[in-house]
């Protein structure tokens, strides 16, 4: 349990920065992207913002039980192991997620494949981090 | 007997004050009025650290009127031309629902702008004139007085054309501007109201 916690903290603060600094650059370099987002579907008076950016570590902490309880039936070096572990993720609970906020909210499909690719990626990153500190 | 004279006398010195304050008022209070046709559109211009948006009220869909009088002080403006909110448009559906969203459109369906008064009377010619007044601007039920500078003209056809604009903050109205993914997307305070109304001489 402590061994998930600890690797779970550690991919949360890789994450937190890694997630929230790409999100920053994304804003600043490609706004465009992000213009649909002045829609009062997301929340627009702060009030969530500690919600929002806990989230590297509410994903961290699900994926390092994930890993550890799945993370013998991953093979091959600790890049391919992080990388299998990321598709993983994404297959089973991305996709179907994406799949109904897609068909049930105003939303437009750039916007939920770009949620696929940072969902992947963080579970990617995450993976690595697992493969590399909880073998 | 000599009262009997006086009061002749009297009746008629009430009658000639009364007719002679009647006639100075009348001059004071001399007024015009102005229909407000309903090809008069208004527009809220803004920007967030993204893009910048600009949202219509592309046709007034009343018939209100504006009525100047020349009073001792200057020229009053009586008028009240209420838009709804739910008639901008800003060209994106997203961006039209935060604006009414965060104009509290359920709440105060309508934004208002009272006229109260111009520095000077305008003259009915082509050539555009600039003249400042004051208004009040209503939204989401706070009302502030700005003073506007519009310009004014009248056209062939005696349309009269008054464009005014006026920076205002979300701020000024107790409102507080969106902002998006824990802050990284946000809308600025400060919002430019344009106005352009056609209106008609009674």
């Amino acid at each position: 349990m402590k061994k998930i916690l600890t690797t779970g903290l550690i991919a949360g603060c890789i994450l937190f920065v890694i997630s929230y600094g790409g999100l920053y650059l994304g804003v600043r370099f490609f706004p465009h992207l992000f213009v649909e987002y002045n829609n009062p579907l997301f929340n627009s008076d702060g009030s969530r913002d500690i919600l929002f950016y806990l989230h590297a570590f509410i994903i961290s902490l699900a994926l390092s039980w994930f890993w550890d309880r799945f993370k013998v039936l991953f093979k091959g070096s600790f890049i391919m192991r992080g990388l299998e572990f990321g598709f993983v993720y994404s297959i089973i609970a991305l996709l179907p997620v994406m799949w109904i906020s897609f068909s049930s909210l105003d939303i437009t499909l750039i916007m939920v494949l770009s949620w696929f690719l940072y969902g992947l990626a963080q579970a990617i990153i995450a993976g690595l981090v697992f493969a590399k500190i909880n073998p | 007997m000599q009262y009997k004279n006086i009061l002749p006398v009297a009746i008629l010195f009430i009658v000639i004050t009364c007719f002679a304050m009647h006639k100075k008022l009348n001059n004071n209070t001399r007024s015009k009025t102005w229909v407000v046709s309903q090809n008069s559109s208004l527009s809220v211009n803004g920007s967030t650290n993204i893009n910048k948006f600009s949202c219509v009220i592309p046709a007034y869909d009343h018939t209100d009127t504006i009525t100047i009088s020349k009073k001792d002080e200057g020229y009053i403006l009586t008028g009240d031309i209420a838009l709804s909110i739910s008639s901008f448009d800003c060209h994106n559906s997203g961006m039209t629902r935060q604006l009414q969203k965060t104009l509290n459109e359920k709440q105060f369906p309508l934004l208002h702008i009272r006229f109260l008064s111009l520095n000077q009377l305008p003259e009915p010619i082509a050539k555009p004139e600039f003249i400042t007044g004051l208004v009040a601007i209503e939204i989401a039920g706070v009302a502030k007085h700005f003073e506007i500078k519009y310009q004014i003209s009248q056209d062939d056809q005696k349309v009269i054309h008054l464009l005014g604009s006026r920076d205002l903050n979300f701020s000024d109205f107790n409102l507080t501007p969106p902002q998006k993914l824990g802050g990284m997307i946000k809308t600025k305070d400060q919002l430019t109201v344009a106005f352009n109304l056609n209106m008609k001489s009674l």
